[in-house]
């Protein structure tokens, strides 16, 4: 990852946790140094590098991990707001980004019973709920929708 | 990668498929901690797998399913 990439992928972030919503090629690019084809290709290789995941062939984010762009079933409140997680793992980890306290509301995917977690300094606030990972870590960027 | 109810509420819901890796909570928000805490960082640099890998082997989670590639 060279240095304009890095500038990029790290701005990309900043904007994301600021407005709470993913940033477009477009907000990069007002936000920047760099020119429209230049921010979509930064994406792109850092997509191809696993530092953010793009929407199938197009210029736009899917993850910032452990940031979701789109709606999903694992909501975390931080910082004042609320974010979706890709998963219940980045659940915690947008607790962790911020170095805050948090509240993360998932769903049991076997009975669909609504499962909240308070998060302070670090720890959750219950110890009744397990995590299960499914696919092995060898696999986990094959399909990253799916694990 | 979800949150449960409890071991019972995994073992149904994957309903005969091998099951992956099952972790109490208050690991998975350790290793959310050590994996995820300098994403917003000014001077965030890319993980080596090594460190990822050090960081999974550090809680314990070893053996063939946690092995980055």
């Amino acid at each position: 990852m060279d240095e304009a990439d890095l500038e990029i992928r790290n701005l990309t972030y900043r904007l994301f946790a600021e407005r709470a919503s993913a940033p477009t090629v477009g907000d990069v690019v007002l936000e920047s140094r760099f020119s429209e084809v230049e921010v979509e290709t930064a994406w792109r290789r850092l997509h191809d590098a696993h530092a953010l995941v793009l929407e199938p062939g197009r210029p736009e984010l899917l993850m910032a991990n452990p940031f979701s762009a789109v709606p999903t079933v694992h909501r975390v409140q931080a910082e004042g707001r609320w974010w979706f997680a890709n998963c219940a793992w980045d659940a915690f980890g947008i607790c962790a980004a911020f170095g805050v306290d948090g509240r993360i509301e998932t769903l049991c995917p076997d009975c669909s019973e609504t499962l909240v977690i308070g998060i302070r300094d670090g720890r959750p606030d219950r110890d009744d709920v397990v995590f299960h990972c499914l696919v092995p870590a060898r696999r986990w960027w094959d399909d990253i929708v799916f694990t | 990668m979800n949150l449960f109810r409890s071991e019972e509420h995994v073992e149904r819901w994957l309903a005969g498929r091998d099951p992956g890796a099952t972790i109490p909570v208050a690991t998975l928000a350790e290793l959310a901690e050590a994996w995820w805490r300098d994403r917003l960082a000014e001077d965030w640099q890319p993980h080596a797998t090594a460190q990822n890998q050090a960081i999974l082997d550090g809680l314990g989670l070893t053996g063939e399913f946690w092995k980055l590639p």
